[in-house]
């Protein structure tokens, strides 16, 4: 009787294993990552039998719902004219680029993608993304079609292995209202250091404590603090991004000029204001002037509707006009299967169009060169400013194959000032120190 | 015999099945990963190549990098030597209050348990609020700092977090481990003479040893693994003082742009032998103690 109570548990537990395998294909044991799947799919009206679909996987993070509903709108008009590509839109939203490098480790990357300056050169040397060179010529798509300086960011020793999706500059953004309320007259391209200064000290009020009002917002920030070194005359590498000029003469200047804005309580910080980012302290009338990209553009618009604001070129400082250059591209998978389907999507992506409609929103700025001289900007200063900034001594925002130590530091250099009262030289010294460690490790 | 022997391998065979699915998990992402890992941790490795033989060179460079040895390994000391005995004090008293007949008791319980049951992202936000410059916690003090900006408070902050989420669900062990103690053993005790404060310490105390070894052993090891409140309060800031171990495993395996996965998979490893060894002397003075044994 015992034994027959085994022989059947066995037999129960055999057969429930059985079902629970049965019909399952081997697959790779990879942990499903949640990620939404938008199938922009349309079903046309002809009543054949459906063609042969094929399908493009396609992923960029989802930094805002604007962006988001602005790569759908351009990925359903795609449909509409390609019935035979199914885009796949895999938004990842969280930490990106985590997210990409473990998608690739697994090999389960999709076919397009975002590719940002700031790695893409890491990607390219490591053979991770497809030269695109002969898909372009399979569409007469060539080179000079697209703003040089933007072509070259994603050109690596020799090969195009992205096309620039599009591009932002830094601008100087003002709030009409606390300058009408101070008496002063707007920003003008022909500001200088010196007027950003009057004019900060001029705009601030620190009357209520609970909503104090800064002139400047000068964040730890190595996304906005390389200007300044830039208007300096200064550089952040050298050309060859085998050392760092953060300790130099001008690289100090800039960061004494830019941290006594928060010293001489003209300038803050967003914590000091409790909020993570100016653009959110901007919209609050808390900063009256904060340099940032256009895409505090649509977030104004939507999260901050009555603000009147507008945008002018970065002043010049001693050694003249400086700025930065944020680009993306559309990259293809060198492990693409569907690498014809994959660049008619790019292809779409990145047509004029596509970058009219990505250009009217005010997100970011065209990269084609025939749309610089499109009515829109004739008509905007606010992103005319912006796309202007690129013609201001305009760098890339990129500093070589250590460029996240070189961020890392600029940030904590910063931070050292504001919050252990470092003298300047010591701090940008010390982070000079790092990066040169942190390059020696490269080897 | 030979029945014997086919009812014995029988047997034997439907406890594997049993335990099949649960093996099967354990292989793949347990086993395996940590495998991988220790692999990884002799290359050097950037995750979009192939991994290449690297020997002992990450270990060195764990060894020898200033934010591990300046920042993440002291920080990570000083958060288990702080919350530790913290919150264990806290939920023992928390459980010994909840264990006395007091009016909602019930209601009691469920408020302290709370904390440990919502998501810790979600209390870190609120945290992060509560605590920002023109937060509640300084409109109520008339204070002015900037706790989670400030190298000296911001990690003390977290510390209080950490307690404040974990103190409920250590508490409902205290508790479990208070109702297992006999009512008998009391009754002796105040036949004896002792009063409440000896029978706390001559009783209590000594009943709930194994609990208490439990409940540090497993606070110290989620000490030791402290992130998400991290990742999301400071990210490892300000300047680096909020930096600790599993934060910078976290921050050269994936952030940087030199990616170091490899020397991240040192760190790791290094971590859990940490861990093993201080588990392990807890363990040998627990004995000592001549009472875990049973």
């Amino acid at each position: 009787m015992k034994s027959l109570f085994k022989l059947t548990s066995f037999l129960f537990v055999a057969a429930l294993l059985l079902t629970a395998c049965g019909g399952a294909t081997p697959t790779p044991a990879t942990p499903p990552t949640p990620q939404t799947i938008i199938q922009t799919q349309v079903q046309t009206q002809v009543v054949e039998v459906p063609r042969q679909q094929v399908t493009v996987r396609l992923s960029g993070w989802a930094s805002s719902p604007s962006e988001t509903a602005l790569l759908e709108s351009l990925l359903y008009k795609f449909s509409v004219e390609n019935p035979d590509i199914l885009v796949k839109y895999e938004p990842i939203t969280g930490d990106y680029r985590q997210a990409m490098l473990t998608a690739i480790a697994a090999g389960t990357e999709p076919d397009v993608f975002y590719v940002d300056i700031a790695y893409f050169q890491e990607f390219a040397k490591n053979g991770v993304l497809l030269s695109l060179d002969d898909l372009m010529a399979s569409t007469g798509t060539t080179k000079d079609m697209f703003i040089p300086s933007l072509m070259n960011a994603f050109t690596y020793d020799g090969k195009v292995y992205g096309i620039p999706k599009d591009f932002n500059t830094l601008g100087l953004f003002y709030n009409k209202g606390l300058f009408d309320a101070a008496g002063l007259a707007y920003p003008t391209d022909a500001w200088t250091w010196t007027d950003l200064q009057n004019a900060a000290t001029a705009l601030t009020n620190l009357s209520d404590a609970n909503k104090p009002v800064y002139g400047f917002c000068d964040p730890a920030d190595a996304g906005r603090f390389p200007v300044f070194v830039l208007q300096n005359g200064g550089t952040i590498m050298n050309a060859d991004f085998s050392d760092t000029t953060l300790d130099s003469e001008q690289a100090i200047g800039a960061a004494q000029f830019y941290t006594d804005f928060r010293k001489n309580k003209i300038g803050a910080i967003p914590a000091d204001v409790g909020e993570g980012w100016q653009g959110t302290v901007f919209g609050k009338g808390q900063c009256a002037m904060v340099y940032e990209g256009g895409w505090l553009i649509p977030y104004l618009t939507s999260s901050f509707p009555g603000v009147q604001y507008g945008v002018s070129r970065l002043p010049a400082g001693p050694g003249g006009k400086g700025n930065m250059i944020f680009t993306v591209s559309w990259s293809i998978s060198k492990n693409t299967k569907v690498a014809d389907a994959a660049w008619k999507v790019v292809e779409f992506l990145t047509n004029e169009a596509s970058q009219t409609t990505v250009l009217e929103s005010g997100f970011a700025l065209p990269t084609r060169v025939s749309l610089q001289t499109s009515d829109y900007l004739k008509n905007n200063a606010n992103s005319a400013a912006i796309f202007n900034g690129a013609y201001d001594n305009a760098v890339p925002f990129f500093w070589g194959p250590a460029g996240s130590d070189v961020n890392d530091q600029m940030g904590k250099a910063l931070e050292r000032i504001y919050l252990e009262n470092q003298p300047v030289a010591d701090s940008m010294a010390q982070a000079a120190a790092e990066i040169r460690k942190a390059i020696a490790q490269l080897k | 015999m030979s029945k014997f022997n086919r009812n014995k391998a029988l047997e034997n065979l439907t406890g594997y099945l049993f335990i099949s699915p649960w093996l099967f998990i354990f292989f793949t992402f347990i086993l395996f990963s940590l495998g991988y890992a220790l692999y990884l941790s002799f290359t050097r490795y950037n995750l979009l190549s192939p991994a290449q033989w690297w020997g002992l060179e990450g270990y060195k460079r764990v060894l020898t990098d200033s934010l591990f040895l300046d920042k993440a390994l002291p920080n990570t000391f000083k958060y288990v030597l702080i919350v530790v005995p913290l919150q264990t004090v806290i939920s023992l008293v928390l459980a010994f209050a909840m264990d006395q007949k007091l009016r909602l008791r019930r209601l009691f319980r469920t408020v302290f348990y709370l904390p440990s049951v919502t998501s810790s992202v979600v209390i870190s936000l609120i945290f992060v609020w509560l605590f920002a410059a023109q937060g509640i916690f300084n409109q109520l003090l008339g204070l002015t700092v900037n706790w989670l900006n400030n190298v000296k408070t911001a990690f003390y902050i977290i510390m209080g977090m950490n307690i404040f989420t974990t103190s409920g669900t250590l508490m409902l062990i205290f508790l479990s481990g208070l109702q297992d103690i006999p009512e008998s053993v009391y009754e002796a005790a105040r036949i004896d003479g002792a009063d409440s404060l000896q029978i706390f310490w001559y009783i209590t105390i000594p009943m709930l040893r194994p609990i208490i070894f439990f409940v540090v052993t497993v606070g110290m090891i989620g000490c030791f693994q402290v992130f998400d409140q991290i990742y999301v309060m400071t990210s490892g800031g300000p300047l680096d003082s909020t930096t600790t171990i599993t934060y910078l495993i976290y921050k050269w395996a994936f952030r940087d742009t030199t990616v170091k996965m490899g020397q991240a998979s040192a760190l790791a490893v290094i971590l859990t032998l940490i861990i093993l060894v201080v588990t392990l002397i807890q363990r040998r003075l627990i004995e000592g103690s001549g009472v875990s044994n049973q």
